[in-house]
């Protein structure tokens, strides 16, 4: 039986057209699953539906009844629930605490609550303990808590906007099983996600959006995962290499032989000088303790030589943002050194730091890398204003002419150096980070931490493409991911991070998949295939 | 006003443009400046208005209180220029406002920023300045006023840069440490107060000497009261707007209110920016009180700032960040102080009448300050 029936929504923004006379229905007990790229216009559709926009022209109809939400508080009471990619949490709270606002009456009625947590711990298998603070939960515990408090009021229609983007892939099994013990209970589910592999299995429809408009929508039993890549991204993908097809899934999901055997094994072109192995990065028993005296980095040893990229795996929290921060500069290490070149920078600031010839590209762009109020031109040249300033005035056409060059050079694709930062998607963005990252002077490393997470196939492919290229110029790379095939696919060789220690070591061959996996829940490395 | 400039390469943006998702929220449909001006005229009226209202409630005749209220901001040369002259000081306070704006530090202390300026600057004055030569007689004491305003915005900024003490409280905290060390200075003998004679006794300094005194524009012109203070002014809105706005500093300084992290990583140091900020916010400030002193008031008494700090950083607020903005701002504080102060005098309307006519006009611009902005967003 249908729930949700959209038909001939349109929706334009000023003169653009984000949706396209888009039709479909969501059936009862159905988990439908909107697959697109970034910007297709599978957000403004949630949106629609949850009554953040309103349409243009075409109609919703909610079990047959006309549907039109004024605001997503409409939209919950007639049943339709949403979960963001960025949660509304105040992280400062207990769950419970977060649980209670917005339905607040005089006299909180806790235990009331709790028993309700309780029945749908019980029916769905969340695990949340409702007096846990927020700020300290994981991000698959966080959106398990998003999705309660949808719950509470008892929706119909459950729409989840990108949910798997952040999650690691154990969270990401446990949040498709509650999708499936959502629809058994009667509830419909709406995935949005541009990642295919996951939404393989627990999908009943998928529907594909590109520029805004419908491709097609078909039944997940027996489809072609290919034929699906194909219409999302608009091209056939068997020309993109074996990394593009383990970010959206489709390698090791349908066939992992093929995405092995099929891995393209260039030759690394080791420029003259660089080929000698010298040590671009070298880490020398790094330990970092946290205030509680926890060790998060345990007696850390690594070298990365020029000309390779060493990846480093590990279920996310297990050291790697800790890593991340004290090669930035902007945490120190409680003992240990750190090595750029030869030099000691364990206790430089992040300027002296970057003047060493190291780039970063952060795990979180926002809050590390860019200021998204500034002009694309400003982001790109913040650290080198002195050389497009004279007395102190900035020459604001230099400026933009060396931005375009940069933005010509990493394929940033915006109208103008002059839009703000934040009117560029994620993977522009992320490739405008790069873009100044490998354009500084005397670069000899490059950190890049989960440089791919949230952008869409096309932007992946380009990343990935200049971190390699760095690697050929010579530069010596980190690659911090919590995406096993990436790293896999990328590096050259692969360390494991177990609670803060190294604890383990291969190279990044397909062959060496499960016992890397292995050694990142902690087990005994297995034997090495080379 | 940022964001209009590039509206209409948004509007070129192609159809399915994998940007648009992040973009529209940005979409301008129609211009805005008429809307910007409009709106708070229109607004600064209706406060007016309102205030009539509520002066005529007191039971003064309103054209009475009209006309002294004219008087008193443009009634005479004399009555324009010490408009002018009160337009400058709260125009160096909003300066100093906006310029640590800019690295999103709100200074509040500008009151106290300018207390100490004008202490330091009489205290020059009456100490040293006045046998200089070169005009240095005025100009130490102005300099010495200014960075004794910077100092006390500079605590407030090294707090801040190293500490992370929130500039709010620490500069409201150094303000009311800066008040009474005026009391001080203007109580005490062996500080600031003029010896007791015969004809006072009150708490006060003595005056400063004339060769100490900015000097006038128009010297010939006796009923003109201005003095250098304004082409200061206008020279330091100039500057003022052309680092903000071209100026490698005031893109730095938005880097780093912007972000300080990411501003941190791509080597801006943000310590040294922040403590820049704040010294440079309390410099302008203590200008103020220095000019205060040097141009019209000639001695230094326990409450001589009364409250042109804290005006001159609703003037800041109001501007909105442009240089140009705190010109306005002030004149309008300037014109309506001197009106209303002679409203007071003349036509005894009560001063707390008066404030409450004032606060309506703040509330009512940045009220309508608001409605342009959704006004824009829809």
């Amino acid at each position: 039986m249908t729930l949700l029936e959209i038909s001939g929504l349109t929706k334009r923004f000023g003169s653009l057209l984000a949706l396209d006379n888009v039709s479909l229905t969501v059936a009862e007990g159905e988990v439908h699953c909107l697959l697109g790229e970034n910007g297709a216009g599978k957000s403004t559709l949630c949106n629609l539906v949850y009554g953040v926009y309103r349409p243009d022209s075409g109609s919703i109809a909610l079990r047959g009844r006309p549907l039109s939400p004024k605001s997503p508080a409409d939209a919950l009471r007639q049943g339709i629930a949403m979960v963001h990619q960025h949660f509304s949490l105040v992280p400062t709270m207990t769950v419970i605490e977060n649980l209670m606002l917005g339905r607040a009456r005089p006299i909180l009625e806790y235990s009331e609550m709790i028993s309700r947590m309780e029945a749908l711990d019980r029916e769905y298998g969340f695990v949340v303990d409702p007096h846990s603070v927020v700020e300290e939960m994981s991000v698959g515990e966080r959106q398990r808590v998003e999705i309660i408090k949808c719950l509470l009021g008892d929706p119909k229609l459950l729409v989840l906007d990108e949910p798997t983007a952040v999650l690691k892939p154990e969270e990401t099994a446990a949040l498709l099983s509650i999708c499936r013990r959502l629809t058994e209970t009667g509830k419909s589910v709406v995935l949005v996600t541009h990642k295919l592999a996951e939404i393989a299995k627990v999908a009943d429809r998928t529907t594909v959006l590109r520029h805004g408009r419908l491709v097609e929508t078909v039944e997940m039993a027996g489809a072609d995962m290919r034929a699906l890549v194909r219409s999302m991204v608009g091209r056939d993908v068997s020309s993109a290499d074996a990394v593009l097809a383990a970010t959206i899934g489709i390698g090791d999901a349908a066939e992992p032989e093929t995405a092995a055997t099929a891995r393209p094994k260039t030759p690394v072109q080791k420029t003259a000088g660089f080929g000698d192995g010298t040590a671009a990065l070298e880490l020398v028993q790094l330990t970092l303790r946290g205030r509680d005296g926890v060790s998060k980095l345990d007696d850390v040893s690594l070298t990365v030589r020029r000309c390779e990229i060493v990846g480093v795996a590990g279920v996310e929290g297990n050291g790697q943002n800790e890593l991340g921060d004290i090669l930035a500069g902007l945490t120190t290490p409680s003992s240990g050194t750190v090595k750029v070149d030869g030099r000691d920078v364990t206790r430089a600031t992040p300027q002296e730091i970057t003047a060493s010839g190291v780039g970063i590209v952060p795990e979180d762009r926002h809050a590390v890398a860019i200021a998204s109020e500034l002009s694309v031109a400003e982001n790109l040249l913040l650290g080198r204003l002195d050389r497009f300033s004279r007395f102190g005035i900035l020459n604001r056409r230099a400026m933009r002419e060396a931005a375009a060059g940069l933005m010509r050079k990493f394929d940033v694709r915006c109208e103008s150096p002059d839009l703000p930062m934040s009117s560029l998607s994620g993977g522009n963005q992320q490739k405008a980070v790069l873009a100044r990252e490998l354009s500084l002077d005397h670069l000899t490393f490059l950190l890049a931490a989960q440089p791919t997470r949230g952008l869409d196939v096309g932007a992946v492919e380009a990343v990935y493409g200049h971190i390699r290229a760095a690697r050929d110029q010579g530069l010596g790379v980190l690659l911090i991911s919590s995406e096993l095939d990436e790293l896999i696919a990328v590096s050259d060789r692969v360390v494991v991070l177990y609670r803060g220690r190294i604890v383990g070591e291969m190279p990044g061959n397909p062959a060496n998949r499960e016992a890397i996996g292995a050694m990142m829940s902690g087990h005994v490395p297995e034997p090495v295939h080379v | 006003m940022y964001q209009s400039q590039y509206m209409s390469k948004l509007d070129a943006l192609p159809l399915g443009s994998e940007e648009f998702g992040l973009v529209v929220k940005r979409v301008r449909v129609f211009p805005r400046w008429p809307l910007q001006i409009g709106v708070p005229v229109a607004a600064t009226a209706v406060a007016t208005l309102i205030g009539l209202v509520i002066i005529a409630s007191t039971g003064t005749p309103l054209e009475d209180a009209v006309a002294a209220f004219w008087d008193g901001m443009a009634g005479s040369t004399f009555n324009v220029g010490a408009s002018i002259n009160r337009a400058v000081s709260l125009g160096f306070v909003g300066l100093g406002f906006i310029f640590a704006n800019r690295a999103n530090l709100t200074n509040v202390g500008g009151e106290g920023q300018l207390a100490m300026g004008g202490m330091f600057a009489t205290a020059m004055a009456l100490h040293g300045a006045a046998a200089l030569p070169f005009g240095l007689a005025f100009l130490l004491p102005l300099i010495v006023g200014t960075a004794a305003g910077g100092v006390w915005g500079g605590i407030a900024g090294v707090l801040k840069a190293r500490r992370g003490t929130n500039e709010v409280i620490s500069t409201l905290l150094l303000t009311f440490t800066a008040l009474p060390l005026v009391y001080w200075s203007v109580q005490s003998f062996y500080l600031l107060r003029k010896p007791l004679s015969p004809l006072s006794s009150l708490p006060e300094s003595p005056e400063i000497p004339e060769a100490t005194r900015l000097p006038l524009l128009f010297p010939s012109d006796q009923t003109s009261p201005l003095h250098l203070g304004l082409p200061l002014a206008i020279l330091a809105v100039i500057v003022v707007a052309v680092v903000l706005q071209r100026g490698s500093l005031g893109l730095k300084l938005r880097a780093v209110g912007l972000n300080q992290v990411a501003a941190r990583r791509a080597g801006i140091q943000s310590g040294s920016l922040i403590i820049i900020a704040m010294t440079v916010s309390g410099g302008l400030a203590g200008l103020a009180g220095a000019i205060m002193i040097l141009g019209e008031q000639f001695y230094l008494t326990n409450d001589f700032s009364s409250g042109y700090g804290f005006d001159g950083l609703v003037v800041g607020l109001l501007s909105r960040g442009s240089a140009f903005g705190v010109v306005l701002g002030a004149l309008l504080f300037g014109f309506l102080r001197s009106g209303s102060i002679n409203m007071e005098i003349t036509a005894h309307v009560p001063s707390a009448i008066v404030l409450i006519c004032q606060g309506l006009i703040v509330i009512m611009i940045a009220g309508s300050a608001i409605f342009v902005e959704r006004m824009g967003r829809r």
